[in-house]
């Protein structure tokens, strides 16, 4: 079960400040995409959207990153 | 586990029978070969190379077929430009995948490699495809045309798509299969994105990369490798101009990612066989690059078991360069 899209961790994926560590391609994509967002603009605003993005990845693939939750999102 | 692999290279007449059957095919083969085609539920794009399960080969007459599963609830041709790219994302199923491809050296190849990160449904709608060529021998003098079979236009300044929606329980997953790693060395970093660089920051201080790669005799057959997140994505090096102190590369460089020269590879065939080694199932899709083909000396050499196009860049989600880029459909229960 997937936090709400309000929850904390969202926007800690998306500002780097939950590091995440996987070989899947389009999770690393995201971060880094994420990443190069935030430092070019760390808004609030921008956070917010992060979140929102990093989110809909996570509820788009929630089955095939079942097993990896846990440690995704210890 | 895996769906059906159904990838193959056949004969123009094969082909023709397959589309007059109704099947939807994703193709790679010379222009020659894709022009006599029927129109049908296809999309195409030029290329003579291939790698085969007897070894890398060209080709003129034979075309590589890439059969939509038959688990697909639907496969959808459509074709972009530069100004309707972002579209490709908002066409593409929920659940699903979209193959495409794009003409070498052109306005859309370049706008798909500097944007599509910024578009709305990038990674949410997987993206896997490649850039269409020609001969090497031919390069400036044919220029690379992708194929509409639903309309029977071909295009030498638009893409072509083939959007294949996918049941609830299967889900993609685009992998890639890098045999180059960062040599370590300097950190190599840019201030603005593009093709054609200059200027860029070498362990932060200010320098010209045309004149750092002189200066420091490097090999430009070995691609910089970019660190996303672990992930490595291949620049490849297309030119470097030291008079005017411009590097032309086959893929956009981005500010905020952390690049380095690659380590050597000496014998690439051995190289991918012992990263494909380690893959439990064959892709649905895959394709290599030319520069692997031509650098690595993969005429008649195999690469393991895995087939499929020899391309002028690869896609999967974002332009890749020296790259096996592969389609697998897993189940999710």
């Amino acid at each position: 079960m997937l936090p709400a899209a309000t929850h904390r961790v969202w926007s800690e994926i998306a500002t780097g400040k939950r590091p995440i560590r996987s070989d899947n391609l389009a999770l690393n994509l995201l971060v880094k995409s994420n990443h190069m967002s935030f430092e070019r603009d760390p808004s609030q605003a921008n956070v917010l959207q992060l979140a929102a993005k990093t989110y809909k990845f996570f509820v788009q693939y929630e089955k095939f990153f079942a097993s990896e939750f846990d440690k995704i999102l210890a | 586990m895996l769906a059906t692999v159904n990838s193959t290279l056949l004969s123009i007449a094969e082909v023709a029978s397959a589309i007059a059957a109704g099947e939807s095919l994703f193709l790679a083969g010379s222009h020659e070969a894709l022009r006599q085609l029927p129109q049908g539920n296809w999309v195409g794009g030029t290329i003579p190379y291939f790698m085969t399960e007897e070894g890398g080969l060209v080709s003129e007459d034979r075309i590589f077929v890439t059969k939509v599963p038959e688990i697909a609830l639907d496969a959808k041709v459509a074709d972009y430009g530069p100004d309707n790219l972002a579209d490709l994302y908002r066409d593409a199923p929920a659940n699903g995948f979209t193959f495409l491809v794009l003409p070498a050296a052109t306005e859309v190849h370049k706008t798909f490699a500097e944007r599509a990160q910024s578009y709305e449904g990038f990674l949410l709608r997987p993206v896997v495809g490649w850039i269409a060529g020609v001969r090497v021998d031919r390069i400036g003098k044919e220029a690379s045309a992708v194929f509409n079979g639903r309309t029977g236009k071909s295009f030498d300044t638009r893409g072509v798509a083939l959007h294949v929606a996918l049941p609830a329980n299967k889900v993609v997953n685009l992998k890639i299969v890098n045999i180059f790693e960062s040599g370590g060395g300097n950190l190599i970093r840019f201030e603005e994105a593009g093709f054609r660089v200059s200027k860029c920051l070498v362990d932060g201080k200010p320098a010209n990369l045309a004149e750092y790669i002189a200066g420091n005799g490097i090999a430009t057959e070995f691609p910089l490798v970019g660190d996303y997140n672990g992930s490595t994505i291949n620049v490849s090096f297309q030119a470097v101009d030291a008079a005017a102190g411009t590097v032309d590369l086959y893929a956009p460089v981005f500010p905020g990612v952390d690049y380095h020269f690659a380590k050597p590879v000496e014998d690439y065939a051995a190289a991918f066989g012992k990263a494909i080694a380690v893959e439990e199932d064959r892709p649905t899709f895959a394709c290599n690059c030319i520069l692997n083909f031509l650098y690595g000396k993969l005429e008649g050499k195999t690469t393991g078991p895995i087939t499929g196009p020899i391309t002028f860049g690869e896609i999967a989600h974002m332009l890749l360069n020296q790259t096996m880029a592969q389609l697998y459909l897993l189940d999710v229960g």
